[in-house]
C-alpha cells in the first residue's frame, strides 16, 4: 500500500468488495476520498447510510423502493395482470427506461444456482406462485439473462406457473436494434438466425 | 517466415530464417532444439507445451524475454511480437497491442507434434476429449459456447445432486440444459471425428505401408437415444453417486489400428504413428478451412519411427507444407528429407545454418 495506515488498508478493502472495482481502482478511490475536502467523505458515507436505511424491498415485487408497495406496484394505471420477472433491480430499471412496458415486475435478486447455494426459496418464487394463484395473472414474461442459470430459472418458473393457468413467455435474444450485424458476436448471430421470423 | 528471440530459455539472441519445405534443426541433447520450436509455439498460441509459467521460459538471470516473427499468410504479412517483462505478458499483431491475449489465436496456424503426443492414443479418454475440444473450438465458435454452457450446467447439476433432498423439478431443468447444449457438442464431435478419420486413415496407411487406421466417435449417449430419457433413466444412480454419470463428458474416441484398439493392443510404433497421423490430419483440416497449410513443427519425431516409416512420412507430406523438425541425428541421410530442404545446427543455444 502507498500509505502506511491500517485505516487506509481497510478503506481499500471496503471498496474492493464493490462490483467492478479491482485493486488499482480501489486504491485510487481511497486516495481520492482522503485527499479531497473532508465533506466529500462525510457526504459519501451519509448518502450511503441514508439510502441504505430508507430503501427496502417492495413487499409485492421485491424491487428496491422507499415506499411499500413501490411506485410501480401502487400505480393502478399499469397492467397488474402481466408480470415481468427480472434477475436484479437493474433489469427492471432498463425495461422502465424503454417506456414500452406497462405491466408490473417481480425481482428475483439472483438466479437458481446450486453452486452458490441459491434455490427457489432464496429467490422468493413461492411469493410469485402465490400472486399468480390469487391475482388472476394472465402472463408472466421471464426476462432473466441468457446464461445457463438464467435459462434454468426461466424453465423452472415455467414448470411452476404454467399449471396455474398463466401464460409463461421468454424474452427474445438476438441482434441489437440499430446495430450492424458485423458487431454481433458469432453465438448471438447464430441464436438470432435460429429465432428468425417469417415476413 | 522469420523469427528473432531474446532471453528465451537457453537460446542465445537468435535470428531464424527457415526456408520453404523441410527445415532440419540438428543438435545434441539439451542444446536448445525444442526451445526454438517452443518459442514459435508460444508466439502463435501464447502458451507453451511444457509449462504454464512464463517465468520458466525466461533465461536465467534475465527479467524478461521477447519473441518476434513475420509470417506470410495467404500473401499477407502477419507480424507477431510477444513480450514478457516484469511478470507482464504483452502481445502485438502488426504493431497493434492485443488487449485480449486470446485474440491472437487463429492469426497464424501451426501444428505441433512432440513425443508426448503419443498420449493422445495411449492415454485416457479425457486426453482425447481435450484434443477434440481444442480443435473443434478453433473451427466452430458455436462449439466452444455450447461446451462452456454444458460444463456449467454439469457443475450446477452435480452440486444439486450432492445436497439431498434433491428437488426433482430442479433436476429436470438442469437435464434440459444439458440436453440442449450436449446435443450440439455431440453433433459437432461426430462431424469432426468423421472428417478427421478420412484424413488420418489416409496418412496412417501411407506411413504404415498399407496398414489401416480408423477413428470412431463413441458418444456416451448413443445416436438415436433421447438425451433427456437417458438422464432420467440414470437418475437413480446419479442420486446414489452424487454425480452426473451420463453425457458427453464421458465420450470416447476409439482409435483402431489393424482392426484392433490401438490404446490397448497397439505397439509403440503403431501408437506413435497413429498420434502423428492425427496431427497430419489436422494439417488438412486447417487447410480445408483457411485455404492454406499451417506451419508444421515436429519435435524429435525421427527417434520415434524406424527408417522406412520416416521415409514414408516425408513422402506423405504435401510439398506445400513448411516444416521445422528437430533431430539429434547428425548424419546426412541421402534424400530422406526431400529435395526442398534446409539444414541448421544448434549448439549451446547458438543457431547456425549448416
Amino acid at each position: 500500500m502507498l500509505v502506511d495506515s491500517p485505516a487506509v488498508d481497510r478503506l481499500v478493502e471496503a471498496f474492493r468488495r464493490l462490483p467492478g472495482i479491482g485493486k488499482r481502482s480501489a486504491e485510487r478511490l481511497a486516495l481520492h476520498v482522503l485527499s479531497a475536502p473532508a465533506d466529500l467523505a462525510a457526504g459519501l458515507s451519509h448518502a450511503i447510510e441514508d439510502a441504505r436505511r430508507r430503501v427496502k424491498r417492495c413487499s409485492v415485487c421485491r424491487n428496491l423502493t422507499e415506499d411499500d408497495p413501490c411506485r410501480v406496484c401502487a400505480d393502478d394505471r399499469r397492467d397488474h395482470r402481466t408480470i415481468c420477472v427480472v434477475e436484479a433491480p437493474a433489469g427492471a430499471m432498463a425495461i422502465e427506461r424503454g417506456g414500452a412496458y406497462r405491466g408490473v415486475y417481480f425481482v428475483l435478486h439472483g438466479v437458481i444456482s446450486p453452486l452458490e447455494g441459491v434455490g427457489p426459496d432464496e429467490l422468493g418464487i413461492d411469493a410469485l406462485v402465490k400472486r399468480v394463484e390469487e391475482e388472476g395473472i394472465e402472463e408472466v414474461i421471464v426476462a432473466t439473462n441468457a446464461t445457463v442459470e438464467g435459462e434454468s430459472t426461466a424453465m423452472y418458473l415455467s414448470r411452476q406457473l404454467t399449471p396455474l393457468g398463466a401464460r409463461v413467455s421468454r424474452i427474445a435474444h438476438g441482434v441489437p436494434m440499430g446495430g450492424g450485424l458485423e458487431f454481433a458476436d458469432d453465438v448471438t448471430l447464430g441464436h438470432a438466425l435460429q429465432g428468425r421470423t417469417t415476413l | 517466415m522469420s523469427m528473432t528471440c531474446n532471453g528465451f530459455r537457453g537460446l542465445a539472441p537468435t535470428e531464424f530464417r527457415p526456408g520453404p519445405g523441410v527445415n532440419v534443426i540438428r543438435g545434441g541433447n539439451a542444446q536448445g532444439k525444442t526451445s526454438l520450436l517452443e518459442a514459435l509455439l508460444y508466439l502463435v498460441t501464447s502458451k507453451s507445451h511444457r509449462t504454464n509459467s512464463e517465468a520458466d521460459l525466461m533465461q536465467y538471470g534475465q527479467r524478461g524475454f521477447q519473441i518476434r516473427a513475420a509470417f506470410q499468410r495467404n500473401d499477407r504479412e502477419v507480424r507477431i511480437e510477444a513480450n514478457w517483462w516484469d511478470n507482464a505478458k504483452r502481445f502485438k499483431v502488426n504493431d497493434v497491442a492485443q488487449t485480449r491475449i486470446s485474440d491472437i489465436l487463429g492469426k497464424v496456424h501451426l501444428v505441433f507434434f512432440s513425443p508426448e503426443d503419443v498420449d493422445l492414443v495411449r492415454g485416457s479418454a479425457a486426453q482425447r476429449r481435450r484434443f477434440l475440444d481444442m480443435e473443434i473450438s478453433q473451427i466452430a465458435p458455436a462449439y466452444l459456447h455450447a461446451l462452456q454452457q454444458y460444463r456449467q450446467a454439469l457443475r450446477q447439476r452435480n452440486e444439486l445432486l450432492r445436497r439431498p433432498p434433491v428437488d426433482p423439478v430442479q433436476l429436470d431443468v438442469w437435464d434440459a440444459q444439458l440436453a440442449a447444449h450436449g446435443e450440439t457438442v455431440q453433433a459437432e464431435r461426430d462431424g469432426f471425428v468423421n472428417q478427421l478419420n478420412t484424413w488420418a486413415a489416409d496418412v496412417y496407411s501411407r506411413i504404415a505401408d498399407g496398414e489401416p487406421l480408423r477413428l470412431r466417435y463413441r458418444p456416451d449417449i448413443r445416436a438415436g437415444a433421447t438425451f433427456t430419457d437417458v438422464l432420467r433413466n440414470a437418475r437413480g444412480s446419479d442420486l446414489r453417486q452424487g454425480v452426473t454419470t451420463r453425457g458427453p463428458h464421458r465420450d470416447e474416441v476409439e482409435i483402431e489400428v489393424a482392426e484392433r484398439d490401438a490404446r490397448r493392443f497397439g505397439s509403440q510404433g503403431q501408437q506413435r504413428t497413429a498420434a502423428l497421423a492425427l496431427k497430419f490430419a489436422e494439417l488438412e483440416l486447417i487447410r480445408a478451412r483457411c485455404d492454406e497449410y499451417p506451419l508444421l513443427l515436429l519435435d524429435d519425431v525421427l527417434s520415434e519411427l524406424d527408417a522406412d516409416r520416416s521415409q514414408r512420412m516425408f513422402g506423405a507430406l504435401n510439398g506445400a507444407v513448411q516444416v521445422i523438425l528437430t533431430t539429434t541425428d547428425l548424419t546426412d541421410h541421402d534424400g530422406l528429407y526431400g529435395a526442398d530442404c534446409t539444414f541448421f545446427r544448434i549448439q549451446e543455444g547458438r543457431l547456425d545454418t549448416d
